[in-house]
């Protein structure tokens, strides 16, 4: 499955545009986790606590964008794009979509 | 160069190949019902989800990631976070069970006081049941090793 941010793949011709598929996921870390956080705002620097919180939510995201692109037939996604907001306090919903197509040479 | 390398069984082939995507539609179906009804194959599908997800999402160590690994051994800040935590989990738990007490020990009269109590119940068998259900779920849930 080829993902781009692109309108095209470069190189190769759409011969199908399947239409938008995408993948959300919310995600939160635990209590611990964000009384860790919650100290680190107090300091400063990077929160690898929600450094990692964002990073699973996009992995799952694309994950099940992507699932739904193989389960209707496409060779690739473009226009591929992410978005992010927040729910609840602590938690990341994070979505993932674009355009599933089929490809030829 | 050893030879001790074993052939994937027939389910660890399907199992790559549905992780994969390469599977038909049919294929995918009858791969689905296996894996609804067993929970080694399921297993199986996690750990090369994991596995994908770890060569999708590699990224090059940073300097501060070793800083952070170095701290994270160093005992005193080990040592810290533990007391940390745990005063923190006994002050809280202590308050709640002594504020709990006062109000039952109170002059209030018995029905608001058992309506606190089941709330208290309620609130505390709906976090045990989601703590429960987390549990039971994490060991399925490949996403818990990305760290950026």
């Amino acid at each position: 499955m080829i993902l781009c941010t692109t309108d095209a793949v470069p190189g190769r011709v759409i011969l199908e545009s399947i239409g938008l598929v995408r993948g959300n996921t919310v995600r939160s870390r635990h209590l611990g986790r964000d009384i860790s956080a919650s100290f680190k705002r107090l300091v400063g620097g990077e929160i690898e606590e929600y450094t990692k919180l964002l990073a699973e939510s996009r992995e799952q995201a694309i994950d099940r964008m992507v699932a739904e692109a193989r389960a209707r037939g496409a060779d690739a996604i473009v226009c591929l794009r992410f978005t992010t907001c927040e729910i609840t306090n602590g938690a990341a919903e994070f979505v993932a979509y674009g355009t599933a197509v089929k490809l030829g040479k | 160069m050893s030879a001790s390398v074993q052939e994937p069984s027939r389910d660890e082939l399907l199992a790559m190949a549905y992780v994969d995507g390469e599977l038909d539609l049919a294929a995918r179906k009858a791969f689905e019902i296996q894996l609804a009804q067993r929970e080694d194959l399921r297993r199986e599908v996690v750990q090369l989800q994991k596995l994908g997800l770890l060569a999708r999402s590699m990224a090059a160590a940073e300097p501060i990631d070793h800083e952070w690994k170095r701290l994270a051994r160093d005992p005193l800040q080990r040592t810290s976070t533990v007391v940390g935590f745990v005063a923190l989990a006994v002050g809280a738990t202590g308050l709640a069970g002594w504020g709990g007490w006062m109000v039952w020990q109170s002059e209030m009269p018995m029905v608001p006081k058992t309506l606190l109590a089941a709330l208290c119940a309620g609130g505390l068998i709906l976090f045990l049941v989601t703590l429960r259900g987390r549990l039971r779920t994490l060991p399925f849930d490949p996403y818990t090793e990305i760290e950026r």
